[in-house]
């Protein structure tokens, strides 16, 4: 099947049925997507699919044909970090880092569709576990992205 | 920043360079070292035991170009320093504090650094792990010190990478920076008082002359320095002590940190296990192996003595593989382990003479018997606990006839390379250890159990590296658990306020028994010599005028370990919360009660002070308040919750307000970030962690039956952290323990209601 993965036709031969993690992982060793719990569950195999931030570990990959596929590896374009991915090191938000693919990507999606969100589109959208707990500063970067997403939009605009 | 473990270097475009492409050095240039590791090092423990030339043999293994200044540091010829941080890093940073500690005496920037994980060898041992004492390889050790030294415990845990390696790498850093001043000024022919280091050179102070340490380390490397440098002082320090930005954190926002989860190899291939449906059962024969390695992709289908494994060219294949397997097991008799069961026999440890009474001062029967007193009593219990990482666990091994490769994010690397020596029998110096990111450890990555699995798996398909994998449900369900505790209490209370007596009787597994029999055997302590049970039961820090805290042994087959925090994860819990109750049957306010018995311990009270100044303690503003103190693993802190009642039992956890005296501290963002971790790591075991039996099995399967505190009710956490100069204690546990009560303690002033048993939304409360 082909799958459009950041703006790069792919080809691959895999059973229908195959979740789209395991075919970015283990077919195209595309490792930014994590396994965390295979039931979506928990949020680390988030991508972006046409723009929405969407769990791959229970979504067979033939699911994603014709969609535009987004992973953490492109977020960053040409070298240059997104307003997320900054706010992200501003806040110093990691710590294991295991879920921060996930949870990046989850922001993007959520900012992607609510530029200036509050505390309560954060509940909403932020659902994935972190064990490391560091939710309070996911939540802060998501505010400081959010601004720096305005800034540079008004100066574009 | 990028590190000797890039993809890039397992997986080079597809060309196979697999085993020969992790830095610089040669696989006979290893198996050469490593031998001598093993012998030679034993003479040279001692005064100055891993300083300049005698000891480049042992050390800078995997650090790239250049010339070693000692085990810790080596400088190549572009000014590059390479730090070996022999500690695995899971998210509590010491992948930056470590080398905060040598850039400080070395005089470099952080930016000029570059962090490698080094083979386990022996100048890398954590003895402070195993003597509490702090170390100093630079000054010479112990007798106990050079033993330990000698059989290795590179080992990451018990919040002990900073107690152990700071005063040895400042040492570290300063002997460099003399060995490099040493040098420029033989070049320049002055005296080396005329010689300063700023910045990554060597400056001639009487013309201005500069080297820098590239061009130095050559000659540095083989000088001897006479005698010991003198240390900064801390008001000195530019990068000890400062907010230093983690150098882990650029490559974990790209998706490009590589996890043991995200190794790829050439040829490599993936496993998943299955366990024995019963705990310490054993799987003995496989019914339908013709057909799952008849299925699309399936390479092989082993059984081991571990369990069975489904070897495959991709993941989902092979768990799909393992999932389908049948089995013949035989469930050494433990069929009928049930948590009703487990609950019933640590009543019966309650009722029964202690195997062990740590603390015995006074005469606490003579006043719990005498009539005239009211007596205070109350039976607290928690549950068994799972880690239940982000990663689940994996761990990705090569077998050759000769030698082994190991990649994998391990808290201990020399445990690691000990357990595949234990599988394939192939010589220690002839296994690599090539340590990844942790996903996650809080204990269970200090487990030997993963790597023996992925090795016997491994040892089935010699030359081919293959990648073995738990999934969720097999992670969970196969953990070595947090176990499940009961904790008896009996005081009375004058009132005055003092507490005239205070009993405290526990029942649980011990875990330093179960744990420590795991990895080595022969230093596992008995049940009734295990401080992890007591810690945090006995050590309180309130005047009691007689006090007794005694314990049983929960004996039963389930494999109990390290937990975040260990024996304070529970023990806080009991005893903060019945102070509390102490508290409020004597009619005072719980922060005041704490506080009138702290004369002897002021560390102690300052941190409940600030914590009751930083929590707005007394605040008449309707939210609900409950406050928590406790001391582990080196380091002191205090918690107040606050609350707001939003319905029946129902509630919004505001704030936590945390202050830590962990002594002096090495970054202290890293510091915050660890007390607002390790709040929600104890939250998450407060409201909702359970891990039950039945059948000789865990019921929980994956995060919807395990569920963890997410954004929606973790709250928001301010941090203080008090500024001393006591030598530090640890980060990385601490901040746990006093979650749970303060919580509890919250919900008494808001509820009337004493939460006695874990976890609390099993009994009707619900939070938002």
């Amino acid at each position: 099947m082909e799958l459009n993965i950041n703006g790069t036709v792919k080809t691959v031969d895999v059973e229908e049925s195959m979740p789209l993690l395991w075919v970015l992982r283990d077919e195209l060793n595309m490792t930014g997507t994590k396994y965390g719990c295979g039931v979506s569950a928990c949020g680390a195999c988030s991508c972006l699919i046409d723009g929405v931030a969407t769990r791959t570990c229970t979504l067979p990959a033939s699911a994603a044909v014709g969609k535009t596929i987004k992973t953490i590896e492109a977020i960053a374009s040409d070298g240059n970090l997104s307003a997320v991915q900054k706010a992200w090191i501003q806040h110093q938000v990691p710590q294991c880092g295991y879920c921060q693919s996930g949870q990046i990507i989850a922001a993007e999606g959520l900012l992607d569709k609510t530029p200036n969100p509050t505390d309560d589109d954060i509940d909403t959208a932020m659902t994935n576990i972190c064990r490391c707990g560091t939710y309070q500063r996911v939540r802060e970067a998501i505010h400081t992205a959010a601004k720096w997403r305005q800034e540079e939009n008004s100066l574009l605009g | 920043m990028a590190d000797q473990r890039n993809k890039s270097e397992y997986v080079q475009e597809g060309k196979s360079k697999k085993r020969s492409t992790l830095g610089k050095w040669t696989r006979r240039g290893f198996i050469g070292v490593g031998g001598l590791a093993g012998v030679g090092l034993l003479v040279g423990i001692g005064g100055n035991a891993f300083l300049n030339k005698k000891v480049r043999k042992y050390s800078g293994l995997g650090m790239g170009e250049g010339d070693s200044m000692n085990a810790w540091i080596r400088i190549a010829p572009d000014n590059t320093i390479t730090v070996a941080v022999p500690r695995a890093e899971m998210g509590q940073g010491v992948y930056t504090s470590l080398p905060q500690l040598i850039a400080e005496e070395l005089n470099v920037e952080m930016s000029s650094i570059k962090v490698i994980h080094p083979q386990p060898e022996a100048p890398y041992s954590n003895t402070f792990m195993l003597t509490q004492e702090e170390p100093n390889a630079f000054k010479g050790y112990s007798m106990m010190e050079k033993i330990l030294a000698s059989m290795p415990l590179i080992a990451t845990g018990g919040s002990t990478s900073i107690p152990d390696g700071f005063t040895n790498l400042r040492y570290a850093g300063a002997t460099a920076r003399e060995m490099l001043k040493a040098a420029a000024a033989e070049k320049w022919g002055i005296d080396v008082k005329d010689c300063r280091s700023e910045k990554g050179h060597i400056i001639n102070s009487g013309n201005n002359e500069k080297l820098t340490y590239g061009q130095l380390a050559e000659a540095a490397a083989t000088i001897n320095l006479d005698g010991l440098p003198e240390l900064k002082k801390k008001e000195d320090w530019t990068i000890i002590g400062k907010p230093v930005q983690r150098l882990d954190i650029p490559e974990k926002v790209t998706g490009s940190a590589t996890f043991g989860l995200d190794v790829r190899l050439d040829d490599m291939k993936y496993a998943v296990i299955r366990h024995p449906s019963t705990i310490g059962g054993k799987i003995t024969s496989i019914k339908n192996k013709e057909d799952i390695e008849g299925r699309a992709g399936i390479e092989k289908v082993v059984l081991t003595e571990f369990g069975a494994a489904v070897i495959a060219n991709n993941t989902w294949r092979a768990k799909n593989g393992a999932l389908a397997l049948r089995f013949e097991e035989d469930d050494a008799g433990n069929g009928g382990i049930n948590s009703t069961q487990i609950s019933t026999e640590l009543t019966d440890i309650l009722d029964k003479d202690p195997i062990a009474t740590p603390v015995d001062t006074g005469d606490v029967a003579a006043i719990l018997s005498d009539d005239k007193n009211q007596v205070i009593e109350a039976t607290y219990e928690v549950p068994y606990l799972a880690h239940a990482a982000m990663e689940p666990l994996n761990c990705t091994v090569l077998v050759d006839s000769e030698s082994a490769e190991a990649w994998v994010g391990h808290q201990g690397s020399s445990i690691v390379q000990n357990m595949v020596n234990e599988i394939t029998g192939l010589p220690k110096a002839n296994i690599k250890v090539n340590t990844t990111y942790l996903g996650g450890g809080f204990g269970r990555r200090a487990e030997p159990d993963f790597i023996r699995k992925a090795a016997a798996v491994a040892k089935e398909m010699p030359g081919v590296p293959v990648q073995t994998v738990f999934t969720r449900e097999e992670d969970m369900q196969n953990d070595m658990y947090r176990p499940a505790a009961k904790s008896r209490f009996k005081a009375v209370v004058e009132s005055s306020g003092e507490i005239a007596a205070w009993d405290n009787m526990m029942a649980l597994q011990s875990v330093s028994n179960s744990a420590i029999g795991r990895i080595m055997p022969a230093m596992a302590p008995s049940p009734a010599k295990d401080e992890a049970t007591i810690e945090g039961a006995a050590n309180l820090p309130y005047i009691m005028k007689n006090q007794r805290v005694a314990f049983g042994n929960h004996d039963i087959p389930i494999q109990v370990g390290f937990w975040r925090s260990v024996g304070s994860s529970q023990n806080a819990f009991f005893t903060e919360c019945f102070m509390d109750e102490c508290a409020h049957a004597a009619g005072k306010d719980p922060f005041e009660f704490r506080q009138s018995k702290l004369a002897n311990h002021p560390r102690f009270k300052a941190v409940l002070e600030k914590a009751a100044a930083l929590g707005n303690w007394g605040a008449q503003d309707g939210k609900f308040r409950g406050i928590a103190l406790h001391k582990s693993f080196g380091s002191i802190v205090g918690q107040v919750a606050t609350l707001s009642k939003v319905g029946d039992k129902s509630f919004k956890i505001d704030h936590f307000s945390c202050v830590i005296d962990c002594g002096m501290h090495v970054n202290p963002d890293t510091v915050e970030a660890q007390m607002e971790g390790g709040i929600v790591f104890g939250l998450t075991a407060a409201l909702h962690g359970e891990i039950t039996w039945d059948d000789g099995s865990v019921n929980e399967l994956n995060f919807p039956q395990y569920d963890m505190v997410r954004m929606n009710v973790s709250p928001k956490v301010d941090v203080h952290i008090m500024d001393n100069e006591f030598y530090p204690g640890g980060v990385g546990e601490p901040g746990t323990p006093p979650a749970a009560p303060a919580l509890c303690n919250a919900l008494f002033a808001a509820t009337g209601e004493r939460v006695r048993r874990l976890p609390i939304i099993k009994q009707g409360y619900t939070f938002s």
